[in-house]
């Protein structure tokens, strides 16, 4: 005598949930193994959308390293950070704009530093340590953006990433992969290292 | 596979061009001697040396699948058989075939940077001939018996690319960097020496007093009733005879550190110097690579200017920095040109004149003392005419008329160097722009030469070029303009001096300064660069302190606070985002990690011209009311500048700190009305040290804000208990309730 297998059942139906599963599995397996003339059609499809350059399929994930920058928090591709070092020495360099804030020496390299708040023309409240430097390069060029706190270095989700909210207006929209659900800001790094705008070039002379 | 062919390929057509270029240069310069009356027996041997020169650099077209280059080997070669032959005649028409066709291959080759080869000759079916002229039989391979060039003594040389060559060197000028820290090094260890020693006398003396101490114990204890003094003493008396012990195996160890580390830095300094000195001479290459560019120059010059110029070059085999050579390759080529265009004459007038028709071009290399060269670029033709000079000036309003007639011939001369400056009537597309010779004196003074211009009286112009033969180690002077340092290139400082300011005079709405006898206009380094200026220190406000900069014919006298120092420095770039910074040529290391800006000399003279004509010379208020003294204690390099900024800004006397230790050493050494402290720092924390402020009795009444990222009430409560007198969030925080606090505070 078979009776559906409650809570209190005392017997289990081996045999029932054997042709079950084998059920289970038949359907499955027609599903996923198509006839030769579907598998031509599947592949052709897949074909041409990997030549479209399919957008990033689900679960596609970047690596990132996470800092915070004046009581938010940032995150840019690891692939354009070459390291990260504590701010010790900072040189000044006089007839720069704002968002330069100097120089360092780093192995027989000098490299600039840049405020991100100043570039992105953040309001400037608050007073942050801003006493890491995160630099970034890409092979042609390179600089150092300061972070007041490295948080650490996970893999994002890209369905995780949404577009920037049309209500960020500031210059930081034009610079962003997209912002998380928990509200990061991520960082286009090739966008910000190919900017012409970051690159001081006065040509005005003395 | 393909990958290693394709790596190959890229190979061979490196070294092909390499190649290409020798054979194409030996070319020009056999067609340009054939163009000469020459002896009758050389010319077979001229003809064969061109043919062989054409074949071999066929040849290696060939091997490299060139075929459009090949062709024009082949275009180039059946004349010359031709000619070798005696089946025709050398003739001004073929001379001017031969340029051609060599010009055509020259393009060609030059063209060849982008083309896309054919696959190298493994992969390709036998090679198809280009049709060869009648008679001259194809050649086999021949690439080995290439002609060698005109360079001495080949033997025991490699080829080595010059990317590799600078590479090398800009490593072992990096080696330089090492040097000086090393030097840093050493010294930071005898300072650190000489104060141990200090310490090791003061544990010396302490010793002693124990020792006395023990001795009167002892006595004590012979007699009646010694063990009155308490046991602790016994500890203490131990503790002062360990600590001396320890002082002066510290003192001995520290003295064997010093001596290793300084005869380690003369070592390393020794071979530094030498590996830089032998990359200079691995760096060395004759004259003749910049000279042999000229006979065509001046040929296809005079041809297309109806003008007849015959160059005698002299002193080719000079050697000098390859680097300086590229460098002087536009200011010669600028020099010949000009010589062409506006001195040598056209054969009729020249003939009026009752010179020779054939103008004259004569470059000489010749050593000077002291690792310097000399290049006499002179032409017989008219001179220049300083009536013109001093009328195209006056034109540009260069020199007020009433000044022309005292003007001097030498000042007069100097002009043409002006910007825009030009006598020619005409602008033609070989020079009278003006604007050259500027460019030429900035890029030799930039080599650290030196350019003169003279008007012999046997007529014609010449210009007098002297040049270092190696690039000189750049030499700065460190100095300091309020709280930031720089360096001035050396070389472009003419004089340094220690003025009254009450000498400094004020011409027209601008400063000046008379230095041995010239008035010199002065200018304040900080108003020109932007920076703020120091506190006034109250020393000695009745002097300033000047560099004197000469750069392009003028001299400014900048005032900065302080001359540092003269040294070695090494330049380096400020990185690539960093193209182009107004009036700062670069960056050097000066003591471990520690960049200072090298100033641009030329912008700062334009800068100066600019910047607003200075104010008479500030009072210094400051000196009557004493400012309040802030201190600053923050371990972020970021914030403790910005909090400097504001405090200065508002007119406080800022001193900073990294951490609580820091600013008790300081506190004990200076009055101070108000300290400002950071939280969270390493080695003592701002609980900590405002807790130490208030035990300590000569602080009692010292105000103590603490600036925190810390924002909850448990912090802010413990703040108040140590004793700080505000407690300001950062995330809220903004200049003016700071500002606001310690205006309570004080």
């Amino acid at each position: 005598m078979t009776r559906p297998a409650g809570r209190g059942g005392a017997a289990i139906d081996w045999s029932e949930i054997r042709r079950r599963m084998a059920d289970a599995e038949r359907a499955l397996e027609e599903q996923f193994v198509p006839a030769p003339g579907q598998r031509r059609a599947i592949l052709e499809a897949r074909a041409r959308a990997l030549a479209a350059g399919a957008p990033a399929e689900p679960g596609a994930s970047i690596e990132v390293l996470e800092f915070t920058l004046a009581n938010e928090r940032y995150a840019i591709e690891s692939s354009w950070v070459s390291e990260v070092v504590p701010l010790r020495e900072l040189t000044p360099l006089p007839g720069t704009p704002a968002f330069v804030l100097g120089i360092i020496h780093l192995r027989g390299e000098v490299i600039s530093v840049l405020d991100l708040k100043k570039f992105f023309e953040l309001p400037d409240r608050g007073l942050s340590d801003l006493d890491k430097a995160i630099v970034l390069d890409d092979g042609a060029m390179q600089f150092a953006i300061l972070a007041d706190a490295i948080v650490g270095v996970r893999r994002l989700l890209l369905d995780d990433v949404q577009p920037p909210l049309p209500t960020l207006t500031d210059v930081r929209a034009d610079y962003l992969l997209g912002i998380t659900r928990q509200s990061e800001v991520v960082l286009d790094g090739r966008k910000l290292l190919a900017d012409p705008a970051i690159v001081v070039a006065d040509e005005t002379g003395g | 596979m393909p990958l290693d062919n394709e790596a190959f390929l890229k190979h061979l057509l490196a070294t092909f061009r390499v190649e290409a270029d020798e054979h194409l240069r030996a070319m020009v310069s056999l067609v340009l001697e054939l163009e000469q009356p020459a002896p009758a027996e050389r010319l077979p041997q001229l003809v064969e040396t061109l043919f062989r020169e054409a074949h071999s650099l066929k040849g290696a077209a060939r091997a490299v699948g060139l075929s459009e280059v090949e062709a024009a080997c082949t275009a180039l070669e059946s004349p010359l058989a031709a000619l070798k032959r005696q089946e025709i005649a050398l003739s001004p028409a073929l001379l001017e075939t031969l340029d051609r066709r060599i010009d055509t291959l020259g393009r060609l080759l030059a063209g060849e940077e982008a083309a896309v080869p054919r696959p190298p000759p493994a992969e390709m079916a036998p090679p198809i001939e280009a049709p060869a002229p009648v008679g001259v039989p194809a050649p086999a391979v021949e690439r080995s018996e290439r002609p060698s060039s005109p360079v001495p003594d080949a033997a025991g040389t490699v080829r080595i690319s010059t990317a590799r060559l600078t590479a090398l060197l800009v490593q072992a000028e990096d080696l330089l960097a090492f040097k000086f820290s090393a030097g840093h090094l050493a010294g930071e260890l005898r300072t650190l020496h000489a104060e141990v020693s200090e310490w090791k006398k003061a544990c010396g003396t302490s010793a002693r007093e124990v020792g006395i101490l023990r001795r009167m114990r002892e006595r004590a204890v012979n007699g009646a009733r010694g063990e009155r003094l308490p046991s602790g003493v016994d500890k203490l008396c131990d503790a002062v005879e360990r600590d001396e012990r320890v002082a002066r195996s510290l003192h001995e160890r520290l003295g064997r550190l010093l001596r290793t580390a300084e005869q380690e830095r003369r070592t390393f300094g020794g071979i530094v110097n030498s590996l830089q000195e032998d990359m200079k001479q691995a760096l060395m290459q004759p004259f003749a690579g910049l000279l042999e560019l000229l006979p065509k120059l001046v040929r296809d010059l005079a041809r297309d200017s109806g003008k007849q110029v015959e160059l005698c070059v002299d002193g080719a085999a000079i050697e000098i920095d390859r680097r300086i050579l590229e460098q002087m390759k536009d200011p010669l080529i600028h020099l010949v040109r000009n010589a062409i265009d506006h001195g040598v004459e056209v054969p009729a007038e020249r003939a009026r004149r009752g010179k020779p028709p054939r103008g004259r071009l004569a470059i000489a290399v010749t050593p000077k003392d002291g690792n310097q060269i000399e290049v006499l670029i002179a032409d017989d033709g008219a001179g220049i005419d300083v009536e013109k000079v001093t009328a195209a000036a006056r034109k540009l309003g260069l020199v007020v008329p009433q000044d022309a007639g005292g003007l001097s011939r030498d000042d007069a001369l100097a002009l043409i160097y002006e910007s825009g400056l030009s006598t020619s009537a005409i602008l033609t597309d070989i020079s009278g722009r003006g604007l050259g010779l500027a460019i030429v004196r900035e890029k030799v003074e930039k080599l650290g030469g030196r350019i003169a211009i003279e008007l012999p009286e046997s007529g014609g112009t010449q210009f007098r070029i002297v040049l270092p033969t190696t690039l000189a180690n750049f030499r700065g002077l460190l100095v300091a303009v309020g709280d930031s340092q720089f360096v001035l290139p050396a070389r472009s400082v003419e004089r340094v001096a220690r003025v009254e300011s009450g000498a400094i005079r004020t011409v027209e709405n601008r400063e000046a300064i008379e230095l041995e006898g010239q008035a010199v206009a002065l200018v304040r380094l900080s108003e020109v660069l932007g920076v703020p200026i120091a506190a006034p220190a109250g020393e000695d406000d009745r002097h300033v302190q000047l560099a004197v900069l000469a750069s392009g014919g003028k001299r400014i006298a900048f005032v900065v606070d302080a001359v540092l120092g003269d040294q070695e420095v090494l330049v380096k770039g400020l990185g690539p985002q960093l193209k182009r910074v107004r009036n700062i040529a670069g960056a050097t290391v000066l003591g471990p990690g520690r960049l200072v800006p090298i100033l641009s000399v030329p912008d700062l003279m334009k800068s100066a011209l600019r910047a607003r004509p200075a104010a008479a010379i500030p009072a210094p208020e400051s000196a009557r009311a004493p400012r309040r003294a802030v201190l600053v204690v923050e371990d972020s390099i970021t914030s403790r500048s910005l909090l400097k900024n504001i405090l200065e800004s508002s007119g406080y006397d800022v001193a900073t700190a990294v951490d609580g230790i820091d600013a008790l050493t300081l506190l004990h050494d200076r009055q101070f009305d108000v300290v400002v402290s950071d939280v969270e720092m390493p080695r003592m924390d701002g609980f900590d040290l405002t807790a130490h402020i208030r035990q300590d009795r000569k602080f009692a009444a010292l105000p103590v804000v603490l600036v925190t990222a810390l924002e909850s009430r448990a912090h802010k409560e413990r703040g108040i208990d140590v004793g700080a007198n505000a407690y300001i969030v950062k995330s809220s925080f903004d200049q003016s309730n700071l500002i606001e606090a310690i205006r309570r505070l004080t």
